[in-house]
């Protein structure tokens, strides 16, 4: 197995990040968290991460969707794997009630919604790197 | 973080972030000084129209002194953003320069997304009626909006509603049917551009 | 002659359309075209501004971005929308990450927002852009005796924008004085009129009308001029409710500058609107002129 891999969590809620940053880390991830877009940013730019975490609203509205439309603009972060979990259907639920929401803002991201079981958040984690890693061994 | 701790079981009780500090998360883009610098001088709530006639359970200056020490349940329910006219008369005397309006938009928004507020209150259902009417039509459109607070009248009040509008539908000022923009299809998709909600593009 | 591009409001398509016309007429006869935007959406009001603020952009900036198209700055009559289109354009003027969010989706309706057209309020047009002076020299009626509050409200002023005084303006009284009438001073003319608290918390919004129009009637004023949709529809067709509620005897005529600045003008009140208000204005008005000494009168 290779050396522990790094996720970052962007999320502005500390219960929710507390709970899952518990999960990830006892599963042997190392987790760092940033409670706005902003933090989250400079985090992405400052560390290299194997996964991202990201929630989608925060801050003024529907930051989540703005930091994934910047990563894949960004030829380093474009591949960078990306877990969407989510509340927003909840959160605004009035506004379109019953519909989906329709991630794919970078080519490699998943949804869940929140709340999240702990068994398929690390299932999903595991398989969204384990593709990474299968991308960049081809690439090789 | 080091790895050194993976040895033991990651027991570890996060740091936390302080109920205060999700405040400022939540308002990151504000231009105002955080609240953490508010010297509780009780300008805001001395200045504010409608603490100072007595209508707010908590006023401004309270509310953020009740922020600082964690009432995280007391704040949420508390009025007093439901309860602000956004007339910015707080944030332009702050000698602080602390955007205390922008507080109560940001705590508006916190508590519509946990669906946290306090009952009975007219603002939280006005703004949602509000909301989807623009995102169907592109505009707004007073009767629609009345179904949002009507129900929560008594009938002295709901008498007097009704003899305004009449009035001002004889003067010909209440408008008949809801307004629609043209290119409303292009408006809906630039919307679920914003909001990822709906039927994708 | 100045062209600006006109981006009315929902209120002004109908419970304040005489400001609409009003604004439309004064402005033609003191040499501005306002053009009318051909498409332009709700701006989302202070409704919406605190569910999603991303959102709030977006619709502001469809709307200026419009204007950017016809290369024209953006005159908006209501405070509300000129509020927020003007704190729109900052946000993404400061901010091009989120400029380039929204444009994103702007492109889906073939707009872009560069930042090109500047945000006005209408007042401004009148008070900076032709100024008191030019006004003065077109009045053919001044409205000598008549003593007008003006009501600045809220959101033409504050928050703070730039270097401009927020407790202390001038500007409305000079446009006032401009049509002869006498600004009256009182107290409470910056005061918030309650703005959507009218919907949200009907008591505390009366008692900040019923607060406000005591403190103008008791300063004398035969009528109060506001700049605002809301403001008009809060002081005007809510006094009867305040009577109501409090034992009040209010009946004060609330007009828009722009039906003042009209009849200074000589523009029949018929094309200003006037008459779709609650409270009858023209009597007041007509007295007041009568009563004022002059010399040429009967
Ligand atoms: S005016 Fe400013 S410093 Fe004073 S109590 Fe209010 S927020 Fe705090
Ligand atoms: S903005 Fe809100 S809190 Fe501040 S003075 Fe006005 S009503 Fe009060």
């Amino acid at each position: 197995m290779s050396e522990r891999k790094r996720l970052l969590i962007i999320d502005d809620d500390p219960e929710f990040v507390a709970g899952i940053k518990a999960i990830l880390t006892r599963a042997k991830y190392e987790v760092d968290t940033a409670y706005n877009p902003k933090d989250g940013w400079a985090a992405l730019k400052s560390k290299d991460y194997d996964l991202l975490l990201l929630d989608i609203m925060m801050g003024r509205g529907a930051e989540g969707v703005m930091i994934a439309r910047k990563l894949n603009k960004d030829p380093k972060l474009r591949n960078l794997p990306v877990l969407i979990i989510t509340g927003i259907r909840e959160q605004i639920a009035f506004l379109f009630p019953g519909q989906a929401v329709h991630p794919h803002f970078v080519p490699v991201d998943e949804l869940v919604e929140k709340p999240v079981e702990p068994k398929l958040l690390l299932e999903k984690v595991e398989s969204l790197l384990k593709a990474a890693e299968e991308r960049k061994a081809k690439a090789k | 973080m080091s790895a050194v701790t993976s040895a033991q079981p990651p027991k570890e009780v996060d740091a936390g972030v302080s109920f205060v500090e999700e405040i400022n998360h939540l308002l990151y883009a504000a231009k105002g000084n955080p609240i953490n610098t508010c010297i509780q001088c009780g300008t805001c709530s001395a200045t504010c129209p409608v603490a100072s006639a007595g209508y707010m359970d908590n006023s401004p200056r309270r509310l953020i002194a009740m922020i600082r020490a964690g009432f995280k349940e007391q704040v949420l329910k508390a009025n007093t953003f439901w309860y602000c006219a956004s007339c910015y008369q707080c944030t332009v005397r702050c000698p602080r320069g602390i955007d205390i309006a922008e507080l109560m938009y940001g705590l508006k928004r916190y508590t519509v997304w946990r669906s946290e507020y306090q009952e009975g209150l007219i603002g939280p259902s006005f703004s949602e009626t509000f909301v989807k009417m623009i995102v169907r039509t592109g505009r707004s459109y007073e009767p629609v909006l009345a179904t949002s607070y009507l129900f929560t009248y008594g009938l002295p009040e709901i008498i007097q509603e009704a003899q305004t509008a009449t009035a001002l539908m004889l003067k010909g000022r209440l408008p008949l049917l809801p307004a629609r923009i043209k290119r409303l299809d292009n408006f809906r998709r630039m919307i679920r551009k914003i909001i990822p909600l709906g039927e994708p593009e | 002659m100045k062209t600006y591009a006109y981006f009315p409001g929902c209120s002004l398509e109908k419970m304040a359309y005489s400001y609409h016309q009003s604004a439309i007429e004064t402005t033609r006869a003191l040499g501005v075209e306002l053009k009318e935007l051909e498409d332009w959406n709700c701006c989302g009001a202070t409704a919406y501004f605190h569910v999603d603020e991303l959102l709030a952009f977006t619709l502001c900036a469809r709307n200026i971005a419009m204007a950017e198209k016809e290369q024209l700055d953006l005159v908006a009559p209501c405070s509300g929308c000129y509020k927020n289109a003007y704190f729109a354009r900052e946000a993404l003027l400061h901010d091009p990450d989120l400029a380039e969010h929204i444009n994103e989706a702007l492109a889906e309706d073939n707009l872009q927002f560069a930042g090109t057209s500047k945000i006005h309020h209408l007042i401004e047009i009148f008070a900076f852009d032709i100024g008191p002076d030019a006004i003065k020299a077109k009045v053919t009626n001044p409205l000598k005796g008549l003593r007008v509050a003006p009501y600045y409200g809220c959101q033409i002023l504050r928050p703070r924008k730039g270097k401009e005084d927020v407790e202390r303006p001038r500007f409305f009284e000079d446009i006032v004085a401009a049509t002869g009438a006498t600004p009256v001073e009182y107290l409470l003319r910056l005061r918030c009129c309650g703005g959507a608290l009218i919907i949200t918390n009907r008591m505390a919004a009366l008692s900040m009308v019923r607060n406000l129009l005591e403190c103008a009637v008791r300063a004398r004023a035969d009528l109060i001029v506001t700049a605002c949709p809301l403001c008009q529809v809060n002081l005007e067709c809510y006094q009867k409710q305040v009577n109501r509620e409090f034992g009040t005897e209010l009946n004060v005529p609330v007009i828009y500058f722009t039906q003042l600045l009209g009849l200074a003008l000589g523009i029949p009140p018929k094309r200003l609107g006037i008459g779709s208000e609650l409270v009858a204005v023209m009597p007041a008005i007509e007295q007041a002129l009568r009563t004022e000494p002059a010399p040429a009168a009967t």
